[in-house]
């Protein structure tokens, strides 16, 4: 299955918070959709999932319009929350009639996902008894239940533990191996590394790259040097703007141009006491910065 | 319609659930079950005992306890003749001449020595004083009578007729017979009124309960999810169809038990008036009252949840929901006022019943006291079912589109206005 969003726009209002966003996912391989808060990455999800329709633009799978009828679609808001009063075995079983399942199944899928979490001790206690990571494991159980084809996971990792996450971390590998589309959007990079193939970063209501990581990162413009180096305070001053000083103690010097490389490492090499000298290459971290940073919003201006 | 159904469900299960639900009504029907056996248990079967009887062994006790009545008629001719008047007229009171002067009769008055005092100028004139003028003081109604009526038999005599005449004159007995070809209001009027008032209790009731439903799913959060899942005219039926059920399920237990325990205690009850006109409702206005309970219910009920839904804190319900609380209050008031003043066919009360948002009541109200013709009430039905579809419908957009906002509250305009949009 393909899932494929085509030139979507959408405002509220006078706000236009999508400006045409397009993306492609594929099942069996996991989708990072990246953007800073506001960025239009939730109202994008609605559209997908059919809260609103867009103003324009296509959602596609495998190159028809979305049937939502037969299509499930296991959702994990960023924004948490269930009947804080209700006993948890009710209430996930009522979500997952409403995706879809019969009452039978609901309750057995339920209680199959509550032992696959080790939660089934919690099947029939109140969910404001349980701990914050614990509501965030049933919550977990609400998006996967009723074995959606395609799961929108928002932040899955915030709140968790190492232990709970390892499992988390599982269980989405799990889903993937399934040969199901998983869409993820997170602020944490790790995990976006970690599991996703494919990328796309929205920055002002556009998607602003979008492709495969590995692609991504090795199209990276190869402009950059890292240097280590005793002598950093010497060459700081010796090239001036195009140095910076990096968090792990290197530098980062930027090139004129990626061709200058061979010339600067000699002329790097020839003058200075260095231990090491590389091509930068990014982090998932960079290119976000450099991709949903508001000096990518100016430019785009 | 299958998560119709789910949402139906989920739905009245957390109101049978509930327990404030479980225990208002059996509160009710326990109240109910008390006054009903009342009779069987202090009157032990001996079927006597009305509420009539008791009224009068009420009165019969109070004979004389209402206190002293100050009567002072000095300077005027035959003082003593008033004086005997007012004692027969007053029974009730302990009427002392006195010759204090205005002043001293107004201190004991005040002091509460006395309960009141009537100080007479001249055979047309006096001055009432009174310490707290009671809502149901009578006293200057009957005075007006008896000092009307000594003047006239004094203007009678002194014109020339003979007492015995007279007499026969003030007591002339006229021969009057009533043949009501339409409804007996004093009948109706105890019914319609319970009726009236079990209507404005449960609509308001559940509809703030639907709107704090809303709200707190919106405000746990739970909305994203179940936006998500379901639609918004499934999740807003769902929700009003449920608790219409649920109320109805309330009144049904608690009319019903009234119902149960009045036939099981029919005996004791007697030929009490009260209670036997309650119970004598024709049934076709038990089918009348559950047309219009359903439909005013699912009325108010969806605006009542499309309010919730653009609250965002359980805070604002109270103040979101208070222009469809006084449209609501307003139109009880007039079928209130209506009722008490007999006057159910007045104008207002007839576009009243028209009005979708006042007929359930109105019409109501109209149909059980007077006399309304079937095509008015057929046009009155039909105007409010098309008005609650229009309206559930309407909500359900509202509902899709607040459920969605956070934040302040948004003005009307810019709900509607994201409606058309959307």
């Amino acid at each position: 299955m393909r899932l494929t969003l085509r030139n979507i726009f959408k405002s509220f209002g006078e706000k236009e918070v999508l400006k045409g966003i397009s993306f492609s996912a594929e099942s069996g391989r996991a989708f990072g959709l990246l953007g800073r808060n506001g960025a239009g990455k939730t109202t994008t999800i609605r559209i997908l999932m059919d809260v609103f329709g867009a103003d324009a633009g296509e959602v596609l799978l495998d190159g028809k319009p979305l049937n939502y009828k037969e299509l499930r679609i296991g959702y994990l808001p960023e924004e948490r929350g269930l009947y804080p009063k209700k006993k948890i075995i009710d209430q996930l079983t009522y979500f997952a009639e409403l995706n879809g399942m019969k009452r039978q199944d609901a309750v057995k899928s339920v209680d199959g996902w509550l032992k696959r979490l080790g939660m089934s001790e919690h099947r029939n206690k109140r969910l404001d008894t349980l701990s914050k990571g614990n509501q965030q494991k049933i919550q977990l159980v609400t998006a996967l239940a009723h074995n959606p084809q395609i799961v929108i996971l928002d932040e899955p990792f915030s709140g968790l533990d190492p232990v709970n996450a390892m499992l988390l971390k599982d269980v989405v590998k799990e889903e993937i191996a399934k040969g199901k589309i998983v869409l993820f959007s997170s602020h944490q990079m790790n995990y976006i590394e970690e599991f996703c193939d494919r990328i796309a970063i929205l920055n002002d209501g556009v998607a602003a790259i979008e492709g495969d990581i590995h692609e991504i990162k090795r199209n990276y413009v190869r402009d950059k040097l890292v240097v280590r180096s005793e002598a950093a305070e010497q060459i700081r001053r010796d090239l001036g703007d195009c140095c910076s000083a990096r968090e792990d103690g290197g530098l980062l010097i930027q090139m004129a141009s990626a061709d200058d490389k061979r010339e600067m490492m000699q002329r790097l090499a020839g003058q200075y006491d260095l231990d090491e000298i590389k091509v930068f290459e990014p982090s998932l971290n960079d290119i976000f910065v450099e991709y949903a940073g508001d000096q990518a919003k100016e430019a785009a201006v | 319609m299958r998560q119709f159904g789910t949402i139906f469900k989920f739905e009245l299960k957390s109101y049978l659930k509930n327990k404030i639900f479980v225990g208002v009504t059996v509160f009710l029907v326990a109240v109910i079950a008390v006054v009903m056996f009342f009779p069987s248990f202090i009157g032990g079967g001996a079927g006597e005992i009305t509420v009539d009887s008791e009224d009068e062994n009420v009165s019969a006790e109070s004979s004389g306890t209402e206190g002293l009545m100050l009567f002072s008629a000095e300077g005027v001719d035959g003082a003593e003749r008033y004086r005997t008047a007012f004692a027969e007229a007053f029974a009730d009171y302990e009427v002392g001449e006195t010759e204090d002067g205005e002043e001293r009769i107004k201190e004991r008055v005040a002091s509460g020595e006395a309960e009141c005092a009537f100080v007479l100028h001249s055979p047309t004139s006096y001055t009432y004083y009174v310490d707290n003028l009671s809502m149901y003081d009578a006293n200057t109604e009957i005075a007006d009578t008896v000092l009307g009526n000594m003047y006239q038999v004094q203007a009678m005599i002194e014109g020339g007729i003979p007492p015995e005449q007279v007499s026969e004159v003030l007591g002339v007995q006229i021969q009057g017979e009533t043949e009501n070809l339409g409804k007996d209001q004093m009948q109706n009027f105890f019914y319609t009124y319970i009726m009236i008032f079990a209507l404005y209790m449960v609509i308001l009731l559940y509809g703030q309960m639907v709107a704090t439903n809303v709200a707190t799913e919106k405000s746990s959060r739970a909305m994203e999810l179940l936006i998500t899942s379901a639609k918004p005219v499934s999740m807003m039926f769902g929700k009003v169809l449920s608790s219409c059920l649920a109320g109805f399920l309330q009144l049904v237990a608690v009319f019903g038990s009234a119902i149960l325990f009045y036939n099981l205690n029919k005996a004791q009850w007697g030929d009490n008036y009260i209670i036997a006109s309650l119970f004598d409702m024709p049934v076709s206005l038990l089918v009348y009252m559950l047309v219009f309970f359903v439909l005013g219910f699912l009325m108010y009920a969806f605006m009542f949840g499309a309010v919730g839904s653009t609250a965002s804190k359980l805070e604002d319900i109270n103040t979101s929901v208070m222009p469809i609380t006084l449209l609501f209050v307003a139109g009880f008031i007039v079928v209130i006022f209506s009722m008490s003043g007999g006057d159910v066919d007045s104008l207002l009360m007839k576009i009243c019943s028209y009005v979708p948002f006042t007929s359930p009541m109105a019409m109501f109200t109209r149909i059980a006291m007077s006399t309304v013709p079937a095509y008015a009430v057929a046009i009155s039905i039909a105007i409010l079912v098309v008005s609650v579809v229009a309206v559930g419908v309407l909500s359900a957009k509202i509902y899709r589109v607040g459920v969605l906002l956070y934040g302040t509250t948004p003005k009307l305009g810019g709900i509607l206005k994201a409606i058309r949009k959307a």
